[in-house]
């Protein structure tokens, strides 16, 4: 009976030590993968500049679409830094993937403003300088 | 209070100044001059909210936003 309840007792207390385990682990992994200063004033000026429905778009699925300057072309901009560009179809499937990026390296609030602007601005420009790929 | 935002890799550094006062107004022409001659691009937005590009100093911004240019990734 003793050794009953020993071993209760120790069970009880090991499952609160995993508790407070994990609800550090999940501090530890929030506070590490928190955003800088310097992400989040990228994203603050992103969404200064996107249109409402891109912004709407963005908040919902963390990508938002543009319409090329020249081909009236749909473009989805992912979240991200790099090879977050796919052209849509007509049918909003996924055609062409296109991977342009500034020369300086930038947050990625920065990096995706500054893709919106060259497509809707200067859309055969930068695709002339862009590498594409096939999108998963 | 106009301003011009460039981009960087502190997410963007902003210079305000006023464009009724000449010195000021110059200053951000420099600016301009010494950022696009650097490779960077210069755009404000309409009325409406749609970017355009500015290829010259224009002195009725009220926002123009400097990114360094795109090439292949």
């Amino acid at each position: 009976m003793v050794f009953v309840a020993l071993l209760h007792d120790a069970n009880g207390q090991l499952q609160r030590l995993l508790a407070a385990l994990s609800h550090l682990a999940r501090a530890f992994r929030d506070w590490y993968q928190r955003p800088s200063t310097s992400q989040l004033r990228g994203l603050k000026l992103l969404r200064e500049w996107l249109s409402q429905e891109q912004l709407a778009q963005y908040d919902a699925h963390k990508y938002f679409d543009v319409i090329g300057c020249h081909s009236s072309k749909r473009y989805r901009i992912h979240h991200g830094n790099g090879a977050n560009v796919i052209e849509l179809d007509d049918a909003a499937l996924p055609r062409t993937g296109w991977c342009f990026v500034p020369t300086d390296h930038l947050v990625a609030g920065d990096v995706m403003l500054a893709q919106k602007i060259a497509l809707e601005t200067d859309e055969r420009g930068v695709l002339a300088a862009a590498n594409n790929f096939t999108p998963r | 209070m106009a301003t011009q935002i460039i981009m960087d890799h502190n997410g963007d550094t902003r210079h305000n100044f006023d464009a009724k006062d000449a010195k000021a107004l110059s200053e951000a022409e420099r600016r301009f001059k010494a950022l696009t001659g650097a490779g960077f691009i210069a755009a404000s937005r309409t009325a409406s909210g749609e970017p355009v590009v500015k290829r010259t100093f224009d002195p009725t911004a009220e926002e123009t936003l400097f990114f360094p240019r795109l090439v292949g990734g």
